[in-house]
């Protein structure tokens, strides 16, 4: 474990250098939220030895630090002479309890999930202390996504998109690596999380499978969906955000408009799946939000929809609902915007208010939420490791009245969670990597 | 795209991304065509393949999309170009099948070739690479039986079997995904994230009604699919005849592979520098000798026919 640490250690040193940075401590134990971020990669080198996967038994894991494997073999555990990497958190989805003046933030990067007091980032600091960082492999975060929060039962949950499939709830005083006080299994690349305390029911999004569950809000393990939304006449199309309206009893969410209707692939899954299904390509659509009655059940079309070349829609991520002046809010990443459309609107409509351009600090927003009783604007950028807050009504090009940051200011992010391929382009020595 | 020398926490120096790329955001494949100067992705979420020219940026549009219902796509995972015979091979495991479609392709168009069937031993394939010198097509991908790499005449067509496969209890192969082939020797370089089989998800894609009734609550402990230490993954790399129950000739392993995770590998020959991805990762490792035809210098291995 000691050389664990002390590569760690080094591997960030080589990080640090390349900017003239400090290097962080590489410190174990209980994190804070003043520790280095370094402290969640050495946390997973900690683990117990994992126990065999009966299913597949007769490949199991290995020691692979063994060093008498592969006998014979070239190279080993060799250390890399460059590498690419963001050490700080992301900001992803976001939430905000107006009630209990708390919002609450996931971190796909370091995976992790972080709350800040609704006045913060007053200050023009280096980095803003949240008031909370839940991180660690106790936690089960993964990739994780989408965040709702419950100012009732004083809950924050977030999504895995991918990485363990579930959904994580922590009470508010939660802190460190700690366990979530329940997991719900939740389908494959579900995105978004909504919550409602006048149904008691949680709503997700589930990318792969175009398709919405509903729960109880106290479900867990591997508790059934209640209701599920899904099929070709639904026009979920590889659905994000989410906001499930208990006041009007509506689902609201936005979609990108990939489409496919997608077959068992695991390893666990047949050759041919069952039922056999005719086959039907994959589609393009034009983002979308679309408005789904709360209780509908299977594939029902949705009730109203935002879509086309007015509504300026483009990879939509993050989505909030304003009750009180029935606005819904988007965060729309494709152009580093929010959009805010009057709740009840439908067709290719222009939005009422486009917040945009260089002074807002808006870069690649993914979550979005309301402080009603503020009335304040929150936007979540994946894009620059900060959250910038506004009046609710802010337009055009508007400065911040505040800003979050989770890393000092003009600290680059890499752009990429969850990369799984890479092609060399030797005419321009460039590394390309999917996001 | 990142600068070669890149290091550190820096930016990308140009990214293609927004809605009129087709892009989606969960996409694991990627491969460069240099003799065409084209970038060549699978989209999953959409069942299509997307090209774009070599310097695109920001928010361009694809030069040529395959997408319809003649090309058998359902959720392409991962993808290669074989740019001496101009063919695009892509690989998808939801229609169990590694298709190749010609380089020009567009629209709805019929793959020229379909490997796939029970003969292939293909299931959850998740890598794919083309060697056009030695003629191969290699595919990666896990089953409950066979799990491991399987290589293919370049032409093959059908239900075929393999011609070799790389997998057993010797091999470790368990939860791998990209493949890449050194064209100058042939050898094979698998990426490979963990020696734990992928486990199973509580529901079965598209079927979001409620989760598997087999499914089983893991310890835990073993509940995350990150990388304990000593179980991470690694870099493995075999020569280009290599077949059977066998270790791997050349591996990068241990602490410093953790970080990358080693979910795709890519290869700068030239310099003799291998890119290995994965998690929030992209790490280069300077090995020059892994780019030299691997020859056999360890002991008796086992040749296994795959059950």
């Amino acid at each position: 474990m000691k050389r664990c640490l002390a590569l760690l250690a080094a591997a960030a040193a080589l990080l640090f250098a390349a900017d003239g940075r400090r290097a962080p401590g590489a410190g174990g134990g209980e994190p804070s939220p003043s520790a280095s971020r370094l402290d969640a990669v050495v946390d997973y080198c900690f683990d117990a030895a994992l126990a065999d996967d009966p299913a597949t038994a007769g490949a199991g894991p290995v020691n692979v630090l063994d060093d008498k494997w592969p006998p014979g073999a070239i190279g080993g555990e060799v250390e890399p002479v460059r590498m690419i990497a963001d050490l700080h958190p992301t900001f992803d989805g976001l939430a905000v309890d107006s009630v209990n003046g708390r919002i609450v933030m996931s971190d796909e990067n370091r995976h992790g999930l972080l709350a800040y007091d609704r006045t913060a980032g007053r200050a023009a600091e280096m980095v803003t202390e949240p008031l909370r960082h839940v991180f660690g492999p106790k936690t089960r975060i993964g990739f994780a996504a989408g965040v709702a929060v419950d100012p009732v039962h004083k809950e924050a949950y977030t999504v895995n998109n991918d990485g363990g499939d579930q959904l994580l709830v922590y009470g508010y005083d939660a802190h460190g690596n700690v366990d979530p006080v329940r997991y719900l299994r939740i389908p494959h690349q579900s995105w978004g999380v909504s919550l409602s305390n006048e149904r008691d029911e949680i709503a997700l999004t589930v990318q792969q499978s175009n398709a919405i569950v509903v729960y109880p809000r106290t479900a867990k393990g591997l508790d059934a969906p209640i209701r599920q939304i899904s099929g070709v006449k639904s026009q979920l199309h590889d659905p994000h955000g989410i906001v499930l309206d208990g006041v009007n009893d509506e689902i609201l969410v936005v979609n990108h408009g990939n489409w496919t209707k997608i077959r068992p692939y695991t390893l666990y899954d047949p050759l041919v799946a069952a039922g056999n299904e005719p086959y039907e390509p994959g589609r393009f659509f034009a983002p979308s939000i679309t408005v789904h009655r709360a209780t509908t059940q299977a594939d029902a079309p949705p009730l109203r929809t935002i879509e086309g070349s007015r509504t300026r829609l483009n990879w939509p991520m993050g989505l909030a609902l304003d009750t009180a002046h029935h606005e819904i809010f988007v965060a729309n990443y494709g152009d580093s915007s929010v959009l805010v459309f009057g709740r009840t609107a439908q067709g290719d409509v222009a939005p009422a208010r486009v917040l945009r351009g260089a002074l807002t600090g808006i870069v690649g927003p993914v979550g979005i939420g309301i402080d009603t009783k503020n009335d304040e604007l929150w936007v979540a950028n994946y894009g620059d490791h900060t959250a910038v807050v506004f009046p609710r009504t802010a337009a055009g090009n508007a400065r911040p009245l505040r800003t979050v940051r989770n890393a000092p200011p003009e600290t680059p992010t890499c752009g990429f969670t969850n990369v799984s391929a890479a092609a060399y382009d030797p005419r321009r020595g460039a590394i390309l990597v999917p996001n | 795209m990142f600068a070669r020398l890149a290091n550190g926490n820096v930016g990308p120096e140009r990214v293609i991304e927004g809605q009129a790329t087709r892009l989606s955001r969960t996409m694991h494949g990627i491969a460069y065509d240099d003799r065409n100067d084209e970038i060549i992705l699978p989209v999953a979420l959409s069942g299509a393949i997307l090209v774009f020219r070599g310097d695109a940026q920001g928010e361009a549009a694809p030069i040529r999309v395959i997408q319809g219902s003649r090309t058998g796509l359902i959720r392409p995972h991962t993808i290669a170009v074989d740019t001496v015979n101009g063919e695009i091979i892509a690989a998808d495991p939801s229609s169990r099948a590694v298709l190749v479609f010609k380089r020009d392709a567009t629209g709805d168009a019929a793959p020229i070739r379909v490997i796939s069937g029970p003969k292939t031993l293909l299931l959850d394939i998740v890598g794919v690479a083309v060697d056009p010198i030695r003629n191969v097509i290699v595919a990666s991908s896990r089953s409950r039986g066979p799990t491991g790499i399987m290589v293919f005449d370049r032409l093959a067509d059908g239900d075929v079997a393999p011609r070799a496969y790389i997998g057993g209890p010797n091999s470790r192969l368990a939860h791998f995904r990209q493949l890449a082939i050194d064209p100058g020797t042939g050898n094979i370089f698998l990426a490979q994230q963990r020696t734990r089989p992928k486990r199973m998800d509580a529901y079965v894609a598209g079927s979001v009604g409620r989760p598997r009734q087999e499914y089983r609550e893991p310890d835990s402990s073993e509940d995350s699919d990150f990388g304990r230490l000593t179980q991470t993954g690694f870099v493995a790399v075999y020569g280009p005849d290599d077949t059977g129950d066998i270790p791997p000739r050349a591996i990068i392993k241990g602490p410093g592979i953790r970080h990358a995770g080693a979910g795709g590998v890519a290869l700068n020959p030239r310099t003799g520098e291998i890119i290995a991805v994965g998690g929030n990762g992209i790490s280069t490792y300077l090995l020059p000798e892994f780019f030299q035809l691997l020859k056999r210098s360890r002991g008796p291995e086992t040749e296994t026919t795959p059950q």
